[in-house]
């Protein structure tokens, strides 16, 4: 051995076994070989990545050791064995990912050198490896764990004692005063109550008061004045506007795909809608979140309390909100892209984790794995974007149940009959039969909706949908079953495809897709996916439809069949077959068995009306975005992030972290289910409440305890009061999650009431940034709390809740392809949360005051300051209609006097009286501009031109748009 | 704790630093560097707005003229004589998948190529102008994309990644060098008539503050959003500014802390002077006829006149220290640079909107001594394939393409990079489009892994960090 193997102690012991059969000793002419011409090569080509300075793919090759324990992808080479060593590949430019040099191949001579050098066995000479780090270490997912607060159970300590509790009555307060008492700060006097309750008011539901709002909590001197407001706050049906809005910056909510042309998300609006209710029922956050993961597997969902249908379903709409593009050359790139979009929405919305950080490498940082990563991966790899179907008032219910005891019944007056042979396929390589639906019950298959029932039909079942009576036949996904007015989607297991032509036997009227590596958008644009969506129309015939078209480029790609029925159609399906020719299908024959003239006409017949007499109560289902459960599949660890270069299989779990390494074994589903329960449990995940009630702080006070409040990791920031986070958190946890009373308690503490002027300046020199909260924060309104407030102001505010988004009004600017019709102006005078958010149009005025782009998950919004936000104020046509809709309203109230007026604009406005001086310089601008008019000065207390143009400089003054 | 990559700074400026820094922002209007001079030069360098270079600059702006569809390598500056060879037989290589995937034979170029200039480089006839100005020009062959979408590769020429919401790069330049213009965007552009497919995002501010986004200036006397006053007069609109100004004051001292209140104050300033700094820019009433004509303004055809005045523009945004200028295509009546048929006669079109425009800003920059400090960058998303799609169009081609750059810090005159015989796939030099970002960026004096910014936990840059990026030196002087 020329190795000194007491130096190299990490080296495994099965490359020892190796080198000691396959390398050479020290021979020295091989020793010069390679210090006269593999090492050059070496430090030229390979040192600058991989060596001491950067270990690119955890590998260096300054070192023997380095090179045969290798990197990411394993060992380098293989001593003797040219053509079994990576390098030798990676040299040789032939593997399209992976050619090493990057920047250019090296130069024959080099590339045979190396070749010799490895089939020398490698020689190297005896030198301790060199020092820094050794590039592939394992990744110790305890060990970070325990450096780092947020992984930490949630430690409910008492708060802080006070000597003078006079201030600090609630346990916020005291928190907050420990903190100051001991910078030696005072903490500021109460705002006054119209700075208060305008803050309040916007801060809870969006709006601004109205001047009888106002006055009512001015002079209301009962002690609970201001709980009474804010009661009432909660309580309203615009509490649960705002907070949606909230939400849908982390939910990177949007109601079009984007890309070239813009496609539209169907029914992206209702998962808006179930927010707004969700936030105004006060749902309980770990229920919130359950219905986010997998509020489409809970055998009790919550249903709307009038009409009944399951919420917890359309919870699941938002994993679909990511942007698509349509035909994807690399349709698995594709997917691993979507994937990677809901991860990281999943990770800093629920957990406050940059998961996506660890695609294609261990979380620099965070405890973190790449496996962590693949094992969340097959959770949405097992799951398939879905239209679930709702029920209102359950009548579908009602009418599936009445159905079924009728076919008990009928069904019991059937002679059994035989299978009538399904024509026997010649099976082959070329020819293979994927389903025959001859089985008890669909087996992996996966139904949703009522129509395609519980099971394939049966020898024995009564065929409804012929005139005389007959026996069904059996041995068909039927979804006319029960009643042709059912509807329902029926999909396949997930397999790989084999063949370039899938045929499908069935009858009756649907849609058949193949929904390949979870790509949904083939029905919008059909380029490279051409034939793979396709209507089925063969009334009572069973015949072949059959998927080829570009079917043949897309082998070995993994896919899943789709029926729907989604009209008052049945589809039966018979048999699926895949081949490569397309020959030896049966022939076509009826869908009907014939009738069998020894049953009872009369008796039939009755059994009709009363069939048909429950169908005509079954109503159009409501559609809705959602995720389904697809076949169980755990995803493999894609090295270096990319899919083409698989390493080891992660079964499916939440973080190593929090439940350890073994996986969940869910091989029909998905097991988001019980990925959901583990991550509402705080003893498992005590991240789950800690984000949540900093994110309900940030939007309350400005700023999370933790700052960053979508990264509580290691490169977030701090908490700057870690005890009252996780006071906050527990008490969140005891009180039933309730957002709502998490809310009332920090609203109705000292800290909010505070005024934003500091008590003294001595405070602004010690905690310049506030971070002890010794005043309250000023803070910009959102845009939607501009746009609503102006709305407010002219009168026009419609505030009717839910429904189908208004159409974004499009300025000139805003072109591109997949432009729609422009919206009203004045969108309709709907709140903002109700404009469209195409992702390709997005409303101006919101985006210049920072609403964020919808890419992904964006809990704390930037706060800018530019020119476009005032031109848009100055000079936007909806702004200036609004100013003079406003003028008019003020003008019409009768009997005011000019002083009165301006005082009604200003409450309006800012919640508060005009001082003296505003007065004298509004009614000197008045008459200002009634001169440059050339209008008569008497027109002061009628002229809608110059009120018009006061009100639009209200809404531009800063305390409009303002809160402090 | 152990920095990987030495790319983690530390945490992020607070809302208050922010808010001084954007107050004086323009709306895609940066102006960071105005505040640098005044603030930043006696603090240091702060992780929000490297106001300072990181070493000597070679270019002050950049005019990146945005071939959107993409135009093809070997009709333009990528002669492939071997193409003739295989001309209507099948293509002799095995093709990746296409977009449409309707692939025919073998297309060779129906455009001649002649050397031009002292360097001899050959342009195809396409580009007869812009041939008379190649010594000042460097043709890259071997660039590549990752992507064969319009709007992916749109995203990753843009941004440097292929997907929606990443800061654009002129928005990256914005917030590492701030802007040298108090009255206009550092990120402007001059939108010749096409939004590219991905729409305006493009050229967004992603998760930089949105004072860095582009701001789209149309083509037309009123080229930008909410620019022009409603008032009947100046006089009425400079009243109600007045007015707004004094309740201002009282706000300010009402609030206590004012220094978000006074950054709001500030940028209705800036507003009110981009109000009157964008007609001046877009009157063309003091550029003498002899420019005019250079820049195609006098041409027959509409197209060629739109784009020259948006090159005549941009020029001016140059002397206005506009940073980052970035035009795209006319309509031309024909698709953009993106033939998937018809070949001829849509690329004839799409050059000719362009070509002389184009030859003109170079000239009209070099005689007026700006060339030096103006890098200029001609480039599509990808190229477009050797063999046809159906008879006569091409498919889109990443795999290996031909840009150019010219101007500030450039070496003209030299070919940088080859695709191989059939000008299919970049075989020697080849470069990605993170290399043109690095270069971009080094050419403005910023080294592409320093100028970050956090976001998601992680320093972000425009070369991306989990790609390679180098800067190429074979085309800078």
């Amino acid at each position: 051995m020329w190795i000194d193997l007491t130096k190299v102690y990490f080296v495994v012991l099965a490359w020892v076994v190796m080198s000691s059969s396959a390398r050479v000793g020290a021979d020295p002419q091989a020793l010069e070989f390679f210090e006269k011409q593999v090492r050059p090569i070496l430090a030229e080509h390979c040192y600058e990545c991989h060596g001491p300075e950067k270990q690119k793919a955890g590998l260096r090759w300054d070192h023997i050791s380095f090179v045969l324990e290798g990197g990411d992808l394993g060992p380098e080479i293989v001593p003797g064995d040219p053509a079994a060593s990576r390098m030798i590949d990676a040299i040789g430019y032939a593997n399209e990912d992976l050619k090493m040099p990057p920047t250019g191949k090296l130069d024959e001579a080099q590339v045979a050198t190396l070749t010799k050098w490895v089939a020398m066995g490698a020689p190297w000479p005896d030198e301790p490896a060199p020092a820094g780090p050794r590039g592939r270490q394992r990744f110790d997912v305890q060990r970070m764990k325990h450096e780092h607060w947020a992984w930490a159970p949630l430690h409910a300590g008492e708060p802080p004692a006070m000597k003078d509790a006079n201030w600090a009555k609630q346990a916020i307060d005291r928190f907050i005063e420990a903190k100051l008492q001991a910078a030696e700060l005072h903490h500021a006097p109460p705002a006054d109550r119209r700075t208060l309750i305008r803050r309040v008011y916007f801060d809870l539901i969006g709006l601004p008061p109205t001047p009888q709002q106002v006055e009512a909590f001015v002079h209301d001197s009962s002690p609970n004045a201001y709980e009474k407001v804010v009661d009432g706050l909660l309580a309203s049906p615009h509490f649960g506007e705002r907070w949606a809005r909230h939400w849908m910056d982390s939910m990177r909510y949007a109601e079009t795909y984007g890309h070239e042309f813009d496609y539209p998300i169907p029914h992206a609006w209702r998962y808006r809608d179930y927010l707004i209710r969700a936030f105004n029922a006060d749902v309980p956050y770990d229920q919130f979140v359950l219905e986010h993961i997998a509020g489409d597997r809970l055998t009790k969902p919550r249903r709307h309390p009038e009409q009944q249908f399951n919420e917890s379903v359309i919870a699941t709409g938002w994993w679909y909100l990511h942007e698509q593009t349509h035909a994807p050359t690399d349709v698995r790139q594709h997917e691993a892209d979507r994937i990677d979009n809901q991860i990281d929405a999943l990770g800093k919305t629920f957990l406050g984790l940059t998961l996506a950080c660890a695609r294609c490498h261990d979380h620099k940082f965070d405890a973190i794995s790449t496996r962590d990563y693949y094992a969340l991966a097959g959770f949405m790899q097992s799951s398939r974007q879905h239209e679930a179907q709702l029920d209102p008032g359950r009548k579908i219910h009602a009418a599936v149940k009445q159905l079924h005891a009728l076919r008990r019944e009928a069904d019991a007056a059937i002679h059994s009959v035989e299978m009538p042979g399904k024509q026997a396929q010649n099976v082959s390589s070329d020819r293979v039969v994927f389903e025959d639906f001859n089985g008890d019950d669909y087996g992996p298959w996966f139904t949703t909706g009522a129509a395609f029932g519980d099971a394939p039909t049966q020898g024995g079942q009564w065929d409804r949908n012929v005139e005389s009576p007959a026996p069904m036949r059996p041995g068909l996904a039927d979804s006319g079953r029960l009643s042709p007015k059912l509807q329902g989607t029926l999909r396949s297991p997930t397999f790989t495809i084999t063949h370039p032509r899938i045929h499908i036997r069935c009858a009756g009227r649907g849609k058949v897709r193949l929904v390949i590596d979870g790509y949904t958008m083939a029905h919008f644009n059909g380029l490279l996916f051409r034939g793979l969506d396709q209507k089925i129309d063969r009334p009572d015939k069973l015949g072949w439809t059959t998927l080829d078209g570009d079917l043949h480029n897309h082998l070995g790609h993994t896919a899943y069949l789709e029926f729907t029925d989604d009209s008052d159609d049945c589809l039966a399906i018979d048999q699926i077959v895949f081949s490569k020719d397309g020959k030896g299908l049966a022939a076509d024959e009826p869908l009907h068995l014939s009738a069998d003239p020894s049953l009872d006409t009369e008796r039939f017949n009755e059994f009709r009306r009363q069939v048909e007499a429950v169908d005509a109560t079954i109503p159009q289902p409501l559609r809705v975005l959602a995720m389904t459960d697809g076949t169980g599949e755990d995803s493999y660890v894609h090295i270096r992030g990319s899919y083409k270069s698989v390493g080891d299989s992660a079964p499916r779990r939440h973080l190593e972290a929090f439940v350890g390494t073994a996986g969940i074994r869910d091989e029909h589903g998905s097991g988001r289910l019980t990925l959901a329960r583990q991550m509402i449990d705080p003893s498992i995940t005590p991240l789950m409440p800690r984000v949540m009630v900093n994110r309900v702080w940030h939007h309350l006070f400005g700023v999370g305890l933790v700052p960053s409040i979508d990264n509580f990791g290691k490169l977030g920031q701090p908490p700057t009061h870690p005890e009252l986070l996780d006071y906050l958190a527990s008490e969140f946890v005891h009180d039933d999650w309730s957002i709502k009373r998490m809310i009332r308690r920090m609203v109705l503490s000292n800290t909010y009431r505070m005024a934003s002027k500091s008590a003294d300046d001595h405070a602004e020199q010690v905690d310049p940034n506030n971070q002890l909260l010794h005043r309250m924060r000023i803070r910009r309104l959102e845009g939607e709390a501009i746009r609503d407030a102006i709305l407010t102001c002219s009168g026009r505010l419609d505030d009717r809740l839910y429904g189908p988004s208004v159409e974004v009004h499009l300025t000139d600017f805003m072109t591109g392809r997949g432009r729609p019709k422009s919206g009203p102006l004045d969108g309709d005078g709907r709140r903002s949360i109700y404009t469209k958010i195409r992702r390709n149009f997005l409303p101006p005025m919101m985006l210049a005051f920072d609403m964020p782009i919808p890419f992904n998950a964006m809990g704390r919004r930037s706060v800018s300051n530019v020119p476009a936000q005032a031109l848009i104020l100055m000079n936007d046509p909806f702004v200036v209609q609004q100013a003079e809709r406003w003028a008019k309203r003020v003008l019409a109230v009768k009997g005011r006097t000019i002083e009165q007026r301006l005082a009604d604009l200003y409450e309006t406005a800012y919640a508060r009286r005009p001082t003296a001086d505003e007065t004298r310089r509004a009614i000197d601008f008045l008459n200002a501009q009634l001169a440059g008019y050339n209008r008569p000065a008497e027109a002061i207390d009628h002229d809608a031109a110059v009120w018009a143009d006061l009100c639009h400089v209200l809404f531009n003054v800063k305390e409009f748009f303002f809160i402090h | 704790m152990s920095h990987h990559c030495g790319r983690f700074q530390p945490a992020p400026m607070t809302r208050r630093q922010m808010l001084r820094q954007c107050g004086a922002g323009f709306g895609s209007v940066a102006l960071a560097a105005m505040l640098g001079h005044e603030a930043f030069a006696s603090t240091g360098r702060t992780p929000f707005a490297p106001s300072r270079p990181h070493f000597t600059p070679r270019a002050r702006n950049v005019i990146f003229l945005y071939m959107d569809g993409g135009p093809s390598q070997v009709d333009t500056f990528d002669p492939k004589p071997t193409l003739k060879k295989y001309d209507g037989k099948p293509f002799p290589v095995k093709a990746e998948p296409t977009q449409f995937d309707n692939n025919g034979n073998t297309l060779a170029s129906p455009w001649k190529f002649h050397r031009y200039g002292q360097s001899g480089t050959p342009v195809s006839d396409l580009f007869p102008h812009v041939g008379r100005c190649i010594d000042d020009i460097a043709v890259i062959r071997s660039m590549t994309s990752d992507f064969s979408e319009h709007t992916n590769a749109n995203y990753f020429l843009h941004t440097g990644v292929g997907l929606q919401g990443r800061p654009s790069m002129g928005a990256w330049v914005g917030y590492g060098l701030g802007s040298e213009c108090r009255n206009l965007p550092s990120f402007v552009v001059l939108n010749g008539g096409l939004i590219p497919p991905g729409g305006l995002d493009n050229f967004n501010s992603g998760f930089l503050p949105a004072t860095y986004q582009g701001s789209i200036f149309k083509a037309g006397a009123m080229p930008v959003a909410n620019i022009k006053p409603t008032e009947p007069s100046a006089a009425a609109q400079q009243r109600k500014l007045a007015l707004m100004h004094d309740l201002d004051a009282g706000v300010a001292d009402q609030f206590g802390r004012v220094d978000a209140i006074e950054s709001a104050i500030a940028n209705y300033e800036l507003a009110f002077r981009m109000q009157m700094a964008v007609p001046n820019l877009m009157d063309l009433s003091d550029e003498s006829k002899p420019t005019q004509r250079l820049y195609g303004l006098e041409s027959s055809n509409k197209p060629t006149q739109i784009f020259g005045r948006q090159c005549l523009i941009a020029r001016r945004l140059v002397e206005r220290g506009v940073r980052f200028i970035e035009l795209t295509c006319p309509s031309v009546g024909h698709d953009r640079w993106d033939q998937h048929g018809n070949l001829k006669d849509g690329h004839e079109k799409n050059a000719v909107a362009v070509d002389q425009p184009i030859a003109g800003l170079l000239r009209d920059l070099k005689q007026r001594g700006l060339l030096d400090e103006t890098l200029i960058v001609w480039s599509g998303e990808f190229g477009r394939t050797p063999f046809a799609q159906g008879k006569n169009g091409r498919d889109h081609n990443p795999f290996g393409y031909s840009m150019w750059l010219a101007g500030g810090g450039v070496r003209g005159g030299v070919v940088h990079g080859a695709t191989d015989d059939l000008g299919y796939k970049a075989v020697e030099h080849v470069r990605t489009i993170h290399d043109l970002h690095a270069t971009i960026l080094h050419l403005l004096g910023i080294d592409h892994e320093k100028l970050t910014v956090r976001f998601g936990g992680l320093d972000q840059r425009l070369t991306t960090i989990d790609h390679e990026a180098h800067v190429i030196h074979d085309v800078i002087a």
